[in-house]
């Protein structure tokens, strides 16, 4: 029988991408420079780097928690919790597309509600699949919340004093 | 003998439940929920905004109260014969009647989704009056986005679990709703 160290369940790394998450980060990063009256280079860059940091912190971040709340399915499937951020991180695609229409065919300045929106409601998401695979209580959709709502804040105020 | 009855949940419950919790709601919940209350939660949100977008545009004299009163109006249509009519190309596109889902509850369910949007619609129809600010593109937009959730779990819920398919429709619906939203302001009604 071939084993698998490391790896409690059939599902290996491999199956867990994260990927899409990085850039949809990635889309809401080089949108941000659009909303403001001049685009230069600096702010695009600048940009990028604190949209990629906060996609980091969020997904690392979101890993920790459910592993620390939930070490009975931790102990049942190690990967349970990269599995949960990335499917429910996969959410953040329709908020992405929808950024690019408001800023470039609507012609809207508003890609940061977009993002806050994305990163809160796929945290919400991720805690609902961990519940999915049998974790008890709401906590796993609160904690992800507020985690998320504190890091679309600061992600906010960033771009917000961006030059 | 088992005499404990199943408690029903109230029905203001199921709403706030929808933005907390919407997969639950929409796996367990819909069946009791009757789709002209959903519709009610989705017109009243929509033609609250509308009323905003209005109010916006009369305070910077675009328009008068007429076009105002119209602007909620059709906000009313949007939200409920639009929603359903959304709801209704889903369902086709998701072919959920193979799956045994009746358009009743698709409707019901899409339409209770726009809970979060009621909830923005309120605050800022309360902000605008109150303190005069032009709400509709900030609390709209939010709004709306918040409800891409339940959207995306009732399609999740019809399309049997097909994780692409519903994010490309969710993607679709937000689309409609929002360059809708724009055209209208376009026309300046």
């Amino acid at each position: 029988m071939e084993m698998r160290l490391g790896y409690s369940d059939s599902a290996g790394p491999e199956k867990v991408k994260f990927w899409p998450v990085y850039l949809c980060f990635l889309i809401f990063g080089i949108i941000a420079p659009f909303s403001k009256p001049e685009f230069n280079l600096t702010t695009l860059l600048l940009s990028l780097f604190v949209s990629l940091l906060v996609g980091a912190l969020m997904v690392n971040l979101l890993i920790m928690l459910f592993n620390a709340g939930n070490s009975d399915l931790r102990q049942a499937s190690s990967q349970f919790a990269r599995e949960a951020v990335s499917t429910g991180m996969l959410f953040m695609i329709p908020f992405a597309i929808l950024a690019i229409l408001a800023q470039f065919i609507l012609g809207w300045n508003a890609v940061m509600p977009f993002a806050s929106a994305a990163i809160m409601t796929t945290a919400a998401t991720a805690g609902t699949e961990v519940m999915k695979k049998g974790a008890p209580g709401i906590k796993n959709v609160l904690i992800p919340t507020t985690l998320a709502f504190v890091l679309s804040t600061g992600w906010m105020m960033l771009i917000g004093i961006l030059p | 003998m088992n005499t404990m009855a199943p408690t029903a949940v109230p029905r203001w419950k199921t709403a706030l439940n929808m933005i907390i919790n919407p997969g639950e709601v929409v796996k367990n919940q819909m069946t009791k929920f009757p789709w002209p209350y959903s519709l009610m939660i989705s017109g009243l949100s929509f033609s609250l905004f509308f009323l905003q977008t209005g109010l916006d545009l009369m305070r910077t004299g675009q328009i008068e109260i007429a076009s105002v009163i119209l602007m909620t109006l059709l906000g009313l249509i949007y939200g409920t014969a639009g929603i359903a009519l959304l709801a209704v190309l889903v369902w086709a596109l998701s072919q959920a009647a193979e799956r045994n889902i009746t358009m009743e509850w698709t409707v019901s369910s899409f339409a209770l989704g726009y809970s979060p949007t009621f909830v923005y619609a309120l605050t800022g129809l309360i902000f605008s009056l109150a303190f005069g600010w032009r709400t509709a593109v900030a609390f709209w937009v939010t709004g709306l986005l918040w409800a891409l959730r339940p959207t995306l779990f009732t399609i999740k819920q019809m399309s049997g679990e097909r994780v692409g398919f519903s994010i490309a429709m969710t993607t679709l619906c937000g689309a409609i709703l929002l360059s809708g939203w724009a055209l209208l302001g376009k026309f300046g009604l």
